[in-house]
Formats: C-alpha cells, structure tokens, sequence
C-alpha cells in the first residue's frame, strides 16, 4: 500500500520509500504536463518531498531531460550530470522518467514498482494543451528571439539559489531575502545561509491582461487569458512577487495563504528560466 | 556688487561681463569659497504637442528646443548656454548613446556642455535639478533643462519590452511585471488598507480629462464620463484603461537663469525656487509600505523646506500620474491629504481647478497631456510655468496661481524630483 496525495501541483503516490510522482492533467487519455510544468519541476517537487519526508539525498542520477542546475539550486541535490566528479557511491537516488508525464524517485535498481493509482486527475482542455505546447516550442527554439526582459544567464545563474530555493540572508536579527548586497553602513552582507518556509501571506495581488502583460510572456498570456502576479509576505518577514501556477484556476483574496513550487517562468536563448510560482495553499 | 571670499567680485547682474570672460572667471572661483547664494528662475519654457509625431527625435527636440527660446520675453541666442541637461530613457535604444549631444548640435546648442540624464519617468525632473543644482553653485548662469521620448515607433513587442526596464528586471519582470501590474498591486492594496475603491480612481481620471480637455498640448483631448471611465477594459486588475496614461512622443524643454543675469532675458521671470529629490528601493517588495512613496516624502519635505512653503501654500500641482492610483496616492505624499486619504481627497473634488482646494494636474496630467517619459518632468515645469505667467489658454488658467509645485516619479517610485515654482523669490 502507498500514501497518495497532492504535493506541490502534483500526485503523488509514496511507497517503500520510493516516490511516484505524475502530473494531474489528462489528455486523450494519456497523462501530460501542465501548462508551466516539465520533468524538472517534478523532479524538483519529487526530491523536496522527500527531504520533507526525512530523506537526507546528497546526490541523485538525472534523466537527459532533467536540468542538473536547476535540480541543484533548488534543493542542494547535486548529480553526475550537473558534476562529473562526483564519487558513484554518493548517488543513491535516481529518477526513472516514465512515457507520459510521470517521474519515479527511487534508492532501488527495480525494473517495476507499485503504487497506488494516484487520485484528482483532471481532463485538459484539448485547445489548451495544443496552444500551449505550441507556445512553448516556439519560445524555446533558439531561433525564437524574445524582445522580452533580458535577464542573462550569468544573472538568472547568481540568483538563482534564492530564486529556486528561497535562500536567504541573515543579519543582525533580520532575515533578508531576496538577496542583498550591503546594509546601510556599507558593510557587506552576508551569503545565503537559511531558506524561508515555504508559506507566505497574500498582500495584494493582480491579473495583468494579455495585452498588459511582459513581452517575454506573449505567446503564452493570450492562451491563459492573462498572467496572475501575488505580493506575498512570508512568515519570517520578507516580501516577494511571484507568478501564480498556470495551471491553477485561483481567484486570489488579500490574507491567503500561498505556497510554493518550481515551474517553468520563460525560455530565451533556448534556455528555459526557472522559477518559484505560488500555489494556494491546501491546508 | 556683492563681495565673494577671497577679494573675488561678483557682479549682481552679470551684464558687464562677457559670456567668455564670465566662464573664465567662474573657472578661477571654482577654488574660492562663495558667499553668494544664487536664485534661479525660469525664463523660457516650451514643449512640443504630445501624442504621435510623425516627428524624429531631432525634429521634436528643435520644436521644443524653439518654443522655448521663443517664449523668453528678450531675444535669446542658444549660444548664451553654459550647460544643458537631457533626460530620456532613450526608449527604442534607438539612439541610446550620446543623445543629449545630437539634439543640442540641433538645436543651436552645438560646443555646449551636454549629457543625457536617465531616471526612467524622472529623467528630465532630474535634468530639471541637475541644471538648477548647476546654476545654484555658481558654474552656470543660463542652463537648458530638457526631455524628449519617442515611443510609438516601436512594434507592440519593444514597446512592452522598454516599458518594463525600468523596474527590477531580475525579479519582477520574472513575475510576470510591468509598471500596470506593479501599480495594480500598490492599489488593490491602499483599497484594502484605506477603504478607498476604484470609483476614486475613476474621478482621477475624469477630472484630469476634464483638464486636458482644453489643453491644446495634451495627447488626449477628450473628456470622458464617469461611467465610461468606471468601465474601461481591464489592463491589470483593478486597474482599467482609463486607469493609465498613454504612451507619447514629445520634447520639453525649460531655461534657467541666474538671478544676475536674469533681466537680460525677461522683467517676468518665474523663480525656480527650491528642488528636493530622493530615492527608494527599486523593487516593490523590498519596501515597508507600497501605499506609499518614500521618494516622494522625502523629495517633497525637502523642498518645501527650502522654498519656505508648507502644502497649503500650493496653488497648483503637476503630479506624476501615470497611474491613476499613483496620484491618489501623490496626494497624501505631498500633504494635500492626510495619509489614507486620497481616495476621499478625489472623491470630493478637491482636486479640481478653480474649485478644489488646489489644482491637481491642471495640464490633464500625464493621463490627459500624455507620457512621454524622459519629457515628462520639465514637461511639467513648461505648464507651471505657463499657469503661473497666465499664458495657459483662458479657459484653464488656474486663478490668482503663485505657488506651484510639479512632482516627477521614476518607475514604481525608486525616484522622486520636486520642485516648487513661484511668481516671488524665497524670502
């Protein structure tokens, strides 16, 4: 028997310490991603559940289709992908990408687990899942060039532990996030030590309309019906803004309580950008 | 003649020295104390119409560039500038670099000391207090303020694309931001903390249309109803179209003149008599409060201070409302409401020319007049200056105008310029 469940946008089926996590939409019968997810962000949510759960994973082996960096900004979990050095002995996990939108996160060489089927799957709209798909494979092609904000690599790269992971700052007292530089001495700050829980507070909120929203979100806006951005205050203080799950039908109200989950934000120079979006949270 | 440390003497009109032999003697002051304290005033201000110009950024520039000369009372030679300063976002990137030196090589200006000043919106509300600032310590005696912006030469893709660099790029724009959203979330959050709604938005709007009706300059010149505003197509909720000002092309253009020189130029002048100016955190969420604007506070307090005036002592007011929301929330900044108050404060009229307590945006603000964001700020100091000479058209002529402020923000508020503007001196 498994424990099955929701965690982070996702189903999730968890046995014998081995995790099944699947996307919960439903197209012509097969199992695909959402709007805004792919193979990475489930294995970012599949790992964070089971250090949730009191797994200690230092290392865990990718699938090809699995963006290493993003595996390791986002939870600390390193891979021979992302580091070549790494001794095979320290890499006790591994992620198994099943044909449709499924990932498995295991320690054992089995060819077959079982879990229990996981439960609260929904149809996709065919429009939807086509328009979508779409949008994204042109967005990603290398030949699309997106007018959009340019955030470069090396920038995306810097912040991206405090994007990914919520890593935050802490001085004097204060837990500061995102990250900065100086205090108003000018003395420098220091380096990301904790992380922030991962529950916030909304404290405003807007639906920006197709037409109103960034560039770099205008292939997508129009097939969503506009972007959804929260202000959000976390429990320990600092505040942030952060795109709502495409795939979340939420009417925000100021005093929700939010979570958060690792999804795809755009994609320039055939490098998709990462990042943390909001989740209304379940409890 | 007034005595300057050092047995250095400084003539208290400036007309008995020649431009050539005034710089060099400015040049050998720069290592003397100064004793003197030098007012500023306004001399000449002119702009061209806002909207789509069919006009290149030279052709806009000279247009502005000539209103303004033509608008001092005494014939005026742009060869008589010691300075000028530019403000543009440069927006396009079409000519990013050297901007301000392209535009004055057009304009008569060629040789003369230039640069551009970027402050996003504020840039030229920043050019306005670099060349007071310039004046003010003696370097200078006629200095040009400027702003110019094109903007509707751009495919709808650049467009949102510039319109959004000026906020924090790495982290909001990777939220889905740009300024429509992040104001939407500075009003939706004053409703819930103030109880005030978006009716109070929508009499912002009306009003400003009302007073942009009348101004030949302005981009929009048409008035709009309540209803009509109160049901505009949704841009970022709460914020509808008639929320937000349009995107415009157009040049400002303002000059500045030391108290000693000024009757060569005119027996009327305007005194530009304080500037006050700060800065706030870039990005939304790194602030304490986003119902209100620090920069402005501070920028605000700043120069009232120096000029003498308290808020009560205004006549009128250009404010930066490129959002509705952002100048109800202007009003409570600068003192004309009580913090929380500015949807009741628009509610009631109060903003309304000849009936409110004090003109808010008799120009039509940049709702109405438009925004053309580098020209934006001394854009406003053309119309203080206009309504405080009585040289607006009738019909919109702020009555008995002695004090005017105009209030120039950069982005969501990381950068606020204030300048208060007077028919008298500071006492």
């Amino acid at each position: 028997m498994s424990d099955s469940s929701q965690w982070k946008g996702y189903l999730i089926s968890y046995s014998n310490d081995s995790l099944l996590l699947q996307s919960p939409y439903i197209h012509n019968d097969c199992t695909v991603y959402g709007p805004d997810s792919d193979s990475t962000t489930m294995a970012v949510a599949g790992i964070q559940y089971l250090q949730n759960q009191g797994h200690h994973i230092t290392a865990i082996h990718l699938t090809e289709s699995i963006d290493a960096k993003v595996i390791f900004m986002s939870t600390s979990v390193d891979s021979p992908q992302r580091n070549e050095e790494l001794p095979t002995a320290t890499v006790d996990w591994q992620v198994i990408e099943g044909e449709e939108a499924t990932l498995v996160l295991s320690q054992s060489d089995a060819e077959h687990f079982e879990f229990d089927e996981p439960t609260g799957t929904e149809i996709m709209d065919d429009d939807l899942f086509n328009d979508m798909n779409a949008a994204w494979e042109h967005e990603c092609s290398k030949q699309h060039v997106s007018q959009g904000a340019y955030v470069s690599q090396s920038q995306y790269l810097e912040g991206g532990t405090a994007r990914l992971s919520l890593a935050s700052q802490s001085f004097e007292g204060q837990i500061i996030w995102p990250p900065r530089q100086m205090d108003s001495s000018g003395n420098r700050l220091p380096r990301e030590e904790g992380l922030l829980s991962d529950r916030a507070t909304v404290e405003s909120w807007t639906k920006l309309s197709a037409a109103g929203a960034p560039s770099e979100f205008s292939l997508r806006a129009p097939i969503l019906g506009g972007i959804q951005t929260l202000l959000v205050k976390f429990d320990e203080g600092p505040r942030g803004v952060f795109l709502v799950c495409d795939d979340v039908d939420y009417s925000p109200t100021i005093g929700d309580q939010v979570e958060f989950g690792v999804r795809r934000i755009y994609a320039q120079e055939g490098l998709i950008r990462y990042g943390l979006k909001a989740i209304p949270s379940l409890n | 003649m007034f005595v300057a440390g050092n047995g250095a003497f400084l003539d208290s009109t400036g007309a008995s020295y020649g431009f050539g032999l005034k710089k060099d003697r400015l040049n050998q002051m720069l290592v003397l104390p100064r004793l003197v304290m030098v007012d500023v005033a306004v001399i000449g201000a002119g702009q061209t119409k806002y909207g789509n110009h069919q006009l290149g950024l030279k052709g806009m520039w000279a247009e502005a560039a000539e209103n303004a000369f033509a608008s001092v009372d005494q014939d005026f030679d742009p060869r008589q500038v010691d300075e000028a300063f530019i403000g543009s976002v440069a927006f396009g990137g079409g000519q990013l670099g050297n901007t301000a030196a392209l535009l004055t090589e057009h304009s008569g200006m060629e040789g003369v000391p230039v640069r551009r000043v970027e402050n996003a919106c504020a840039s030229s509300g920043f050019a306005l207090r670099d060349a007071w600032m310039a004046i003010k310590s003696g370097q200078a005696d006629v200095v040009v303020a400027g702003g110019i912006e094109k903007m509707n030469d751009l495919s709808p893709e650049r467009k949102r694309f510039w319109l959004g660099v000026s906020g924090d790029t790495e982290w909001e724009r990777l939220a889905g931001l740009t300024f429509p959203g992040t104001y939407a979330l500075m009003a939706r959050r004053h409703f819930h903390e103030h109880r005030s709604t978006h009716d109070d938005l929508v009499h912002i709007s009306v009003k400003n249309h009302m007073h942009g009706f009348e101004n030949q300059q302005a981009h929009l010149q048409k008035q709009v109803s309540f209803e009509k505003a109160a049901s505009g197509f949704m841009v970022a909720d709460p914020l509808t179209l008639y929320d937000c000002c349009p995107t415009s092309d157009g040049a400002s253009c303002v000059i500045l003149a030391a108290d000693h020189v000024v009757r060569q130029f005119t027996d009327d002048p305007v005194w530009l008599r304080s500037s006050g100016a700060g800065s706030d955190r870039l990005a939304l969420h790194d602030r304490p409060s986003i119902t209100q604007l620090v920069a402005t506070q501070k920028a605000s307090k700043s120069a009232y201070s120096a000029a003498g005036i308290t808020a009560t002592d205004v006549d009128l007011a250009e404010v930066h409302d490129c959002f509705t929301v952002a100048e109800m929330i202007a009003t409570e900044d600068l003192g004309f409401a009580e913090s929380g108050q500015g949807g009741m404060f628009a509610r009631d009229g109060r903003g309304i020319r000849n009936e409110g307590s004090v003109c808010i945006n008799p120009s039509g603000g940049l709702k109405s007049k438009g925004h053309p964001l580098g020209a934006t700020g001394t854009g406003q100091a053309v119309e203080v200056f206009k309504q405080l000479r009585g040289s607006v058209e009738s019909e919109r002529q702020v009555r008995d105008a002695q004090i005017g402020i105009t209030h120039n923000v950069g982005g969501s508020g990381a950068t606020c310029a204030v300048h208060v503007f007077g028919r008298d001196r500071n006492e």
